[in-house]
């Protein structure tokens, strides 16, 4: 397997490499753990909700709460990935010409580099701007996205339900949603 | 929950009816649970009115009301027996009384007693029972938190909990996109004016 990884790693030059990373729905391991770290944050607020003004009896309720959060935590941080992967694109496109025209401007005295050089640091500065806005502005969405939908569903939709029910279902559901409308393409 | 004004049944027990009955003060005694809501550990106004429907006045008019053990109530303001020296007959004399429930469940409201002296030859006291407001649910503090409070600090403490989640995010994204949205705009300015 090690003979093939480094076989099929030299078949790629480096922009070739950085291609196909953006274009890859995986993640580093760095973005790994900040997304499931930022999902795990965020499945864990609603218990604060259900424990000061739902009034729940942690006890009993402890082994949802631990199930939930950890599923919840899981379909966020799919949901990250998703949306990071669609706008990732979308801001690579925009932001093509202000970067190009950073690095111009940033190495215009330098005349030891090369345009070959200039065109490559652009593309890595576009990559790592786009990676960095994208993951940025998917967190903020789909965070604000979960909790507006955690409050309404507990709180109005399924105030009938009996306390543990209700944080089932409105975490459950509300998790559920924001992984399933990242999954769409527009 | 039922309304507990709706159990201003008035009472009376004094009715010796003998040939000096129109001579006699006759006393008619309710009792009100003044509260919509009765909750654990908050107060509980209680009215007690008598009415002295006789023809002369009652005098030595003893009121007293066991109807509050110890154990499940405790009493925050006035007294549950009372003695009145005299109640004028036509008049009406009204007594409250606050207590507070300790714990949470539902409880009988029973009547008060009042002893009094029907005139004043009387040589054996008389006795009246008041109106009962009957059965009533104490809903216990928690329960009441919950349905009532506006939980503002609670609100506020996970408004103070999610700015992280929420706005630092939004806040480097928006950082970044101004910047290099801003490189546009100087580019696109330059290009006009040339």
């Amino acid at each position: 397997m090690g003979k093939k990884d480094k076989s099929a790693e030299s078949l790629f030059t480096k922009e070739e490499e950085q291609l196909l990373s953006d274009f890859s729905r995986n993640v580093s391991t760095k973005s790994s753990a900040l997304f499931y770290g930022s999902a795990f944050m965020v499945s864990a607020l609603p218990i604060w909700l259900y424990w000061r003004i739902h009034m729940i009896e942690m006890m009993p309720a402890l082994l949802w709460f631990i199930l939930v959060t950890l599923g919840s935590t899981y379909l966020i941080a799919f949901a990250y990935k998703n949306t990071k992967f669609i706008l990732k694109h979308k801001i690579a496109i925009k932001r093509e010409e202000a970067v190009t025209r950073e690095i111009t401007r940033k190495y215009a005295d330098d005349k030891k580099i090369s345009k070959k050089e200039k065109d490559e640091k652009a593309l890595f500065q576009k990559n790592d701007v786009a990676d960095y806005e994208a993951t940025a502005f998917s967190i903020f969405y789909n965070n604000a996205l979960f909790l507006v939908i955690v409050v309404l569903l507990s709180f109005y939709l399924l105030k009938g339900f009996s306390t543990t029910a209700n944080y089932i279902f409105s975490v459950g559901i509300a998790s559920g949603l924001i992984a399933l409308f990242s999954t769409g393409t527009q | 929950m039922y309304s507990l004004k709706s159990f201003i049944i008035v009472a009376l027990v004094c009715t010796s009816l003998t040939v000096s009955s129109l001579d006699t003060a006759r006393l008619l005694v309710s009792k009100q649970v003044l509260n919509k809501l009765l909750v654990q550990d908050s107060d509980i106004l209680v009215k007690y009115t008598i009415y002295n429907v006789g023809s002369v006045p009652a005098t030595n008019v003893i009121l007293q009301d066991s109807g509050f053990p110890a154990e499940a109530f405790a009493t925050v303001k006035g007294n549950l027996n009372i003695r009145f020296n005299r109640i004028p007959s036509g008049a009406n004399v009204t007594h409250a009384v606050v207590i507070k429930p300790l714990t949470y469940g539902r409880f009988n409201f029973s009547a008060a007693v009042v002893q009094y002296k029907s005139s004043e030859n009387a040589e054996e006291p008389q006795f009246a029972i008041s109106s009962e407001p009957g059965e009533g649910y104490i809903i216990s503090y928690a329960e009441y938190d919950k349905k009532f409070s506006p939980h503002l600090l609670d609100w506020f403490a996970f408004a103070v909990m999610s700015l992280p989640a929420v706005v630092a995010p939004f806040m480097l994204w928006w950082v970044s996109k101004s910047k290099y949205e801003l490189i546009l705009k100087q580019k696109r300015e330059k290009v006009s004016k040339d």
